[in-house]
This record gives C-alpha cells, sequence and structure tokens, in this order.
C-alpha cells in the first residue's frame, strides 16, 4: 500500500543555495506531524514541493502514491493548503465569504459564481472551525480568527491531507493551542491527516504529534518524546548548546 | 458643434468605461506600473508604425502597431516575471526595451518624414479634444472586449492578489490567468492612448480604482466604473471649459480627488 506522504532523496536549491539536501521520510495514515527546524531549514520549501509549487532538483515525492510533479492536479483535489499569513496581501479587500468559497469554486471551471449550496457549505465550514460572520472582511479578523478563516478554506473542498505553514505565527499562546486543538479535533474527528510547519512545539506537544526534525537534512522522524532528544537538537539546531530544564520547544525559545 | 460635443462625452463615457474595467484589478494586484509601462510601449509601437509606413509605405494602421508592440511587450513582461525575476525588474526591462524603441525610432523618423514625430505627439497628448466615430467606434470595441472578460476572471484575479501560492495550490492556473490579464490591461492601455493620450492614461489608470478602495468596502467594480465614468467626463468638461486639451482636464480632476481621498484620510 502507498505511504500518504514519500518523501524520497529529495534535494532543491535556490541558486547555489541549498535548501533541502537528500531529505527521506515517509508518512502512513493516520498522523499528526509537525516539522520543526529553525529559520532557514526548508520547513516552507518542503510544503512548496509537496503541493508542487517548486520541483525538485533530485528525487521525488509522492502523495497518496501519486508523483507531485506529474499528478499535480490529483494532489491539488486531496490536499487543503494553508499559507502562512505573512504571505497573505492584506490590502485585497476580500470577504471570509469569498476567502472560504475559493476552495470550492477553484475545483469548477469558470465562470466561478458563488451558488447558493457554496454559501450553504462555507457556513458549515465556518462553523466547524468556530467562525460567525461570512460577511466580514479579512483584514477585519483577528489573528485566530484569519487562521481559522484559512483553515475553513482548506476544510471546504474536504481534504483527506491538511498542509499548513507556520499556522501559530503571530498568535498569542492561547490561540497558538487553540489553533492546535482545532487541528487536532479535525485529525480525529474527521479523519483528515495535518502535516503543519512550526517554530514551536509546544502548543501541541501534548497531542503527541509525530515530529519531524529538519534542517536542510532530516534529522529525526519519530514521535516527540523520541525526537526531541538533545542530541537530535544540537544538530538540527546548530546554535543550541544547553537546554534548560522544563523548556518550552521551538525556535523562539531554543 | 452638439454633434461633436455628444460624440465627445460619449467618448469619454466609453473610455471611463474601459478605464472602470481594468483599474480595480490594476490597483489591487499592485500591477499598476505594468499598466503604466504599456503606455510607453504603445508610444514606441506608434512611432515605430509611423516609421515603418515612412519608409516601406504600408499603410498599417499606426494604432494596430502601438496595440500589438503593446501586447508583445505585455506578454513579454508576464513571462519573464514568471520565469526569471521579480515583476519590478521585469517592468523594468520591458520599459527600457519600449523607451529605445521610442528614441530609435523617433530619430530614425525625422530623416523620412517631416510630419511623423507630431504625428505621434498625438499619442502624448492625445487625438480626442475633436472626437471621431472612428476613435468611438475604437474605444467602445475596447470596451466591449475588455469589460466583460474582467467581469469573468475578477473573482480569480482578486483571488490570486490575495494569496497568489494559495490560489495556486488550489489549482487555479495563475499563469494564464496573469497572460490574459495583462494582455487585456495592453489592449486597454493602448486603446485609452490613442485616444484620450498617454498622459491623461497614465492619470486615469490608478484613481478609479484607489477610490473603490477606499469607498467601497469590498473594493466594488461598480464604484469603479462610477469612478471612473465620472473622472472623463468631469475631465472634459473642465478641459472645455479652461480651453485645455482633455489629457490637462482629466489631470486636473484625477489631482483634485486624490487630494480629497488625502484630505479625508487625514481626517479619520
Amino acid at each position: 500500500m502507498p505511504a500518504e506522504i514519500e518523501v524520497y532523496q529529495v534535494s532543491y536549491s535556490f541558486g547555489p543555495k541549498i535548501a533541502l539536501d537528500n531529505v527521506t521520510f515517509r508518512l502512513d495514515s493516520p498522523f499528526f506531524c509537525v516539522v520543526m527546524g529553525p529559520n532557514g531549514a526548508g520547513k516552507t520549501t518542503m510544503l512548496k514541493l509537496m503541493l508542487g509549487l517548486l520541483k525538485p532538483k533530485e528525487g521525488y515525492i509522492r502523495i497518496f502514491g501519486h508523483d507531485v510533479v506529474k499528478e499535480t492536479s490529483i494532489i491539488r483535489k486531496n490536499v487543503g493548503y494553508v499559507p502562512q499569513v505573512v504571505n497573505i496581501d492584506y490590502h485585497v479587500p476580500v470577504t471570509v465569504e469569498e476567502v472560504v468559497a475559493m476552495g470550492a469554486l477553484s475545483k469548477d471551471i469558470p465562470p466561478r459564481i458563488l451558488t447558493k449550496s457554496i454559501k450553504k457549505k462555507v457556513e458549515e465550514v465556518l462553523e466547524i472551525v468556530g467562525l460567525e460572520d461570512s460577511s466580514s472582511l479579512f483584514t477585519e479578523l483577528s489573528g485566530g480568527q484569519r487562521q481559522r478563516a484559512l483553515i475553513a478554506r482548506a476544510l471546504i473542498s474536504e481534504p483527506k491531507l491538511l498542509l499548513l505553514d507556520e499556522p501559530y505565527s503571530m498568535l498569542d499562546f492561547d490561540m497558538k493551542c487553540e489553533i492546535a486543538e482545532l487541528l487536532y479535533r479535525l485529525h480525529k474527528e474527521k479523519g483528515i491527516d495535518v502535516f503543519l510547519v512550526a517554530h514551536e512545539l509546544s502548543p501541541c506537544i501534548h497531542l503527541e504529534p509525530t515530529v519531524i526534525l529538519l534542517n536542510k537534512r532530516v534529522y529525526a522522524v519519530g514521535k516527540a518524546g523520541e525526537v526531541l532528544r538533545l542530541e537530535n537538537l544540537k544538530r538540527a539546531y546548530p546554535g543550541l548548546t544547553e537546554v534548560p530544564a522544563g523548556f518550552i520547544l521551538g525556535e523562539d525559545h531554543a | 458643434m452638439l454633434e461633436l460635443l455628444t460624440l465627445t462625452y460619449m467618448l469619454a463615457v466609453a473610455g471611463g468605461v474601459l478605464v472602470g474595467a481594468i483599474s480595480l484589478p490594476l490597483v489591487l494586484s499592485r500591477s499598476t506600473l505594468f499598466a503604466l509601462t504599456m503606455t510607453h510601449s504603445v508610444l514606441g509601437g506608434a512611432i515605430l508604425g509611423i516609421y515603418l509606413n515612412a519608409v516601406f509605405n504600408l499603410g498599417v494602421p499606426v494604432p494596430m502597431v502601438a496595440t500589438l508592440t503593446a501586447l508583445t511587450l505585455s506578454i513579454l513582461a508576464a513571462e519573464l516575471s514568471e520565469r526569471i525575476f521579480s515583476e519590478d525588474v521585469a517592468i523594468a526591462l520591458t520599459v527600457t526595451i519600449a523607451t529605445t524603441i521610442t528614441i530609435i525610432f523617433s530619430y530614425l523618423t525625422i530623416q523620412v518624414s517631416s510630419t511623423g514625430l507630431s504625428e505621434a505627439w498625438l499619442y502624448v497628448a492625445g487625438t480626442s479634444a475633436i472626437a471621431t466615430v472612428g476613435d468611438l467606434t475604437k474605444m467602445m470595441t475596447a470596451a466591449i472586449i475588455v469589460a466583460p472578460l474582467i467581469h469573468l476572471i475578477s473573482r480569480e484575479l482578486k483571488y490570486i492578489a490575495f494569496d497568489r501560492d494559495g490560489a495556486t495550490a488550489m489549482g487555479l492556473n495563475v499563469r494564464v490567468y496573469r497572460y490574459l490579464f495583462f494582455s487585456l490591461s495592453a489592449l486597454a492601455t493602448s486603446t485609452l492612448a490613442s485616444t484620450l493620450g498617454v498622459l491623461a492614461t497614465h492619470v486615469l489608470l490608478a484613481v478609479p480604482g484607489a477610490v473603490a478602495i477606499r469607498f467601497g468596502k469590498k473594493g466594488s467594480l461598480t464604484v469603479s466604473y462610477a469612478a471612473a465614468v465620472i473622472l472623463a467626463l468631469t475631465g472634459y468638461l473642465t478641459a472645455q471649459l479652461l480651453g485645455i486639451p482633455p489629457s490637462g482636464g482629466i489631470g486636473l480632476v484625477s489631482g483634485a480627488v486624490i487630494l480629497g481621498l488625502v484630505i479625508r484620510h487625514e481626517r479619520r
């Protein structure tokens, strides 16, 4: 049976700068996985490669047994993507309803009309993520609400897998925990596998995620307790010299 | 006289519709600079057309050469920014090419035609002070092509401007939308420049979109249309009252609108 995510000897570079070097790992469903690593570790590049937004220089990535470069359309039907909020252009006046609906409309052919059935679906997914007012402008939402709206956008197409880029960024700790709980609930109740990139593990440490320690290469894969050992952390975070007792894992704190 | 005035104001309305359609997506996608680049391409294309007609006696309509040049350079800009450079660098390179064409063929045109440069100057100042049925037909044809197509893809354009990577990941063909939008912008800019003039087109392109974002909560295209039509009409009227070219009138009214937006923003 094909692995849900199979990354095999993948390398990628931006010109002479190596972003990923011979990365290999495999995840079988069900999983709730967090990719951790310092700034410039290649975490976002990894996500973009998985989405087919970038093409590996070497190696291959298969999701549900499909090659992400050759069978991009199949991948995109089954995968929901939640971008980093810093990559969103807040200057564009777009409502929550428009944002979420595009998750469904993008699967149609033009003209993409907001029908009653899509509006109903929008309301349904907004209820799942705990948002009420679909007529609000995206820019008027708080950080946590924005993240929920983006998750709703990914959910509306009923994906089997969610890929999230820094879903905890620019949120306070309580909000980070709420988002982590929401994702875990989706994983448990809806059977959606979650693959997220984060600087911090602490908001979801109690959810016992699978952790991939990445810094251009994969340094460890496994349950948090196995992976987050001092020897692994020192290799993935070269600046780390000692780990204070009871520290909160994550680059911001390392 | 009445007929001429009617024709002139109809031209202003048609121009307003054309500008209203492209201005908002241009502002939302931060591509106003690109559209302004197209005015340089139109000028370069016009001078190239005048030169070719003068030397080879081809009898090719100059606006057609200007439009084709603008379309070619718009596709080049889209391709460069998709493949190699950031959008501003791609635009800068395209402007360089357009300006080089303008300079070289201006020099060559002077050698072969005594009226060539003054003909080209009409592209800068505009011909619409004496609007013709031909101008109106051209403007309406462009509006009929551009406005419905922009409406058809406006949701996608807005969405790509909001989150380009997300749009791609969801399956939108961002590259095709970009090419289509750049081509429509080039067509609109070329038509506007050959009737209202390059200077008026410069002024008109950004203001309606900016007004739509400021006054329409969701950046409504209707507000963009309304702003563009009112701007064009009042610009023409101002020009007529002051006895200046239409581009001057549009420039004055646009300046007043921008000033109004700034004052409104400061008072908030």
